[in-house]
C-alpha cells in the first residue's frame, strides 16, 4: 500500500512513518504542507492520507478540500493527526471530507489503532 | 492571570511529555511575572489570537533538547543533531495546541500560529512590555525545562 504524511514538521512525519513501518507498510512519500501534498498526488494514486492541520502555504484543511475535487481522490481514506480538538475543529474536518482523527499529543498505540481502523474500513 | 489558564497549560505540558517523550515532569512552583527569561540554548514559541491573545514559549537547555529530541525519534540523545529544531518546534506546537483545546472548554476560542525555534548560547528574548506572564519550571530527570504563558488581552 502506498501512503503520503503530510505534516510541516519533520518529526512528527518520521514519528508517524516509524508507526507504519512497524505496521509493515514501507512505500511512504512525504511532503511539508498542502500544496506539496497535491503536486505527490498527481504524481500518482496513494491509499490513505494522514495529515496535520496546521502548516503554512496551505493548510490540512484546504488540502483535503482540493483532493477531494479531484479526480480519482474522492473517496481515498484520510487521517489528520493534529492538535486541534475542539468540538467545532472536529466537526470542520470531518465535513472537509476527513474520515478518522488522531489527536495530539498521542500514544504509539493510538495512532496504529486509527491507522489499522481506516485500513480495515477501506 | 486566571488559574484555569495555568492549570490547563501545566496539564497539556504533562500529557505532552508523558505521551510524546515517555517522560514524566516534575513541576516547579510557578513564577508570576518573572523577570528575565531562564538560561536556555533551545526556545520555541507559539503565539495565540482570539479572546485572548498572546505567547506559549518552552524553553530547554541543549541537553534536555537532545534528550526530548531523542526520545521522540527513538535515537540516542547523543546522535542527534540537526533533528532539534522541529522536534521542540512540535513540543511548543503540542503543548500550546493541547492547551488551546483545553481552554476551548472554558468558552475561550483560539487561533495558534505555526511554531519558531532559536537556538543558540548568547541569545536574549525580550518579554512584551504590556503583557502578564508566568514562567513554570519543571524538571526531567537531571535538566530543566520551562514553559512560559505571555498574555497580551484576556477575556
Amino acid at each position: 500500500m502506498r501512503f503520503l504524511v503530510v505534516d510541516d514538521s519533520s518529526t512528527m512525519r518520521r514519528i508517524v512513518i516509524n508507526t507504519l513501518n512497524k505496521l509493515g507498510q514501507h512505500e511512504c512519500l512525504e511532503a511539508g504542507n498542502g500544496r506539496e501534498g497535491l503536486e505527490k498526488l498527481q504524481q500518482g494514486p496513494v491509499d490513505m492520507i494522514i495529515t496535520d492541520w496546521n502548516m503554512p502555504e496551505m493548510t490540512g484543511i484546504e488540502f483535503i478540500r482540493a483532493v477531494r475535487g479531484m479526480d480519482g481522490f474522492a473517496s481515498v481514506p484520510v487521517l489528520m493527526v493534529t492538535t486541534n480538538a475542539a468540538k467545532d475543529d472536529i466537526v470542520e474536518a470531518l465535513r472537509a471530507g476527513v474520515n478518522n482523527y488522531v489527536v495530539k499529543p498521542f500514544t504509539p498505540d493510538t495512532i496504529k489503532e486509527k491507522i489499522d481502523a481506516v485500513l480495515t474500513a477501506k | 492571570m486566571s488559574e484555569a489558564l495555568v492549570t490547563k497549560l501545566v496539564e497539556a505540558t504533562h500529557e505532552v511529555f508523558e505521551t510524546m517523550v515517555f517522560q514524566t515532569l516534575d513541576q516547579g512552583e510557578p513564577l508570576p511575572d518573572a523577570q528575565g527569561a531562564p538560561k536556555s540554548n533551545v526556545v520555541g514559541t507559539v503565539g495565540f489570537a482570539g479572546s485572548a491573545s498572546g505567547l506559549v514559549a518552552f524553553y530547554s537547555t541543549l541537553d534536555a533538547a537532545k534528550a526530548i529530541t531523542g526520545a521522540m525519534l527513538g535515537m540516542e540523545p547523543g546522535e542527534v543533531n540537526g533533528e532539534i529544531p522541529d522536534a521542540i518546534g512540535e513540543i511548543t506546537n503540542m503543548i500550546a495546541g493541547s492547551f488551546r483545546t483545553k481552554m476551548a472548554t472554558e468558552g475561550d476560542a483560539w487561533a495558534i500560529s505555526v511554531p519558531t525555534v532559536t537556538m543558540g548560547s548568547d541569545f536574549y528574548i525580550k518579554p512584551f512590555s504590556n503583557g502578564r506572564r508566568i514562567l513554570l519550571p519543571f524538571r526531567m530527570n537531571d535538566n530543566d525545562v520551562y514553559v512560559e504563558l505571555i498574555l497580551t488581552k484576556q477575556r
